[in-house]
């Protein structure tokens, strides 16, 4: 069976490891880009699309919501599931990024069972991944 | 009218908790001590500055062992083998992740900065406009490390509220 793939977008290459730990052992094969322009350019050259994004909001060039915004007006990508994973945890700013397209939303900072029980709601991975 | 801001040191010290068991001690076998010395000497610190609706800056200082030993639970490497990058990079993210949750407690209307890594002492001289009015002190694995906010002086959108005396001009 062909893996997923997940694409891990943080400015901190430290939060890139600590996710793409979480998905390694979810069984997914995971890239990273620093921003969103640079996930951007990788998802250009990509002949197949990753079913997952994990997406940090405050990068520069451009950031999460911008990714978002741009995933969701492309055809090709439309079914990328987006996790935003942020310390914007108002109200108001998660109500932006679900309007924008991002699936669901996950607060830093996080425990890593916290996250697999996230893509267990989105039907990523098994119910009790995390067990 | 002015804003009432109310972050108390109960409210910094839950967010380091939250801190620590996600990323620094996922087991629980190593928290952050309270030493309650906001003068608790440090050699590297990053922050990130709050704007609009408040203005200030929070920050993240500890010893380099401590921020070695951090980079390296972020990384899973010994902190022998954590590079300054990786040292930077770390800090900026802890930064990061704190001001983003202090943000959230402000009132709407505030923007966070990208974080800010220096590998030197935190000195009141890089917020020469800023008092300290709350903050963190402790000790990890008998390391300094501290997580402060500062307000800088000339907001005049909002008061702020904390369970700390204002340091100003006391550091």
């Amino acid at each position: 069976m062909t893996p997923m793939r997940a694409m891990v977008i943080d400015d901190s290459r430290a939060m890139r490891m600590i996710l793409k730990r979480i998905v390694t052992k979810l069984n997914f094969e995971a890239v990273e880009a620093g921003d969103g322009k640079e996930a951007v350019d990788l998802l250009t050259a990509m002949t197949e699309v990753p079913e997952l994004a994990l997406i940090d909001w405050n990068m520069p060039n451009m950031n999460g919501l911008e990714f978002v915004m741009h995933v969701r007006a492309d055809p090709r990508l439309r079914e990328m599931t987006l996790v935003m994973v942020t310390t914007e945890s108002e109200q108001s700013q998660i109500v932006r990024a679900l309007a924008a397209g991002a699936h669901e939303y996950v607060i830093k900072p996080f425990t890593e069972g916290a996250m697999i029980e996230k893509l267990a709601l989105l039907g990523l991975v098994p119910t009790g991944a995390n067990s | 009218m002015s804003v009432e801001v109310e972050v108390n040191e109960n409210d910094l010290a839950e967010m380091v908790e939250q801190v620590w068991e996600s990323y620094l001690d996922p087991e629980g076998v190593s928290p952050l001590i309270p030493t309650y010395d906001e003068n608790q000497p440090s050699e590297v610190h990053s922050s990130v500055c709050i704007t609009g609706s408040w203005t200030g800056h929070v920050v993240y200082a500890s010893s380099t062992r401590a921020a070695r030993r951090a980079a390296g639970a972020f990384l899973a490497m010994e902190p022998d083998e954590v590079s300054e990058e990786d040292m930077s990079d770390v800090l900026g993210e802890l930064a990061n992740i704190i001001g983003g949750n202090v943000k959230a407690m402000l009132p709407p209307g505030a923007f966070l900065s990208l974080p800010q890594v220096v590998l030197a002492p935190e000195t009141t001289a890089r917020y020469p406009s800023a008092s300290r009015i709350s903050g963190v002190y402790g000790l990890w694995d008998e390391e300094p490390v501290s997580i402060s906010m500062w307000h800088s002086r000339g907001d005049t959108s909002s008061t702020t509220n904390t369970t700390n005396n204002n340091k100003e001009g006391a550091e």
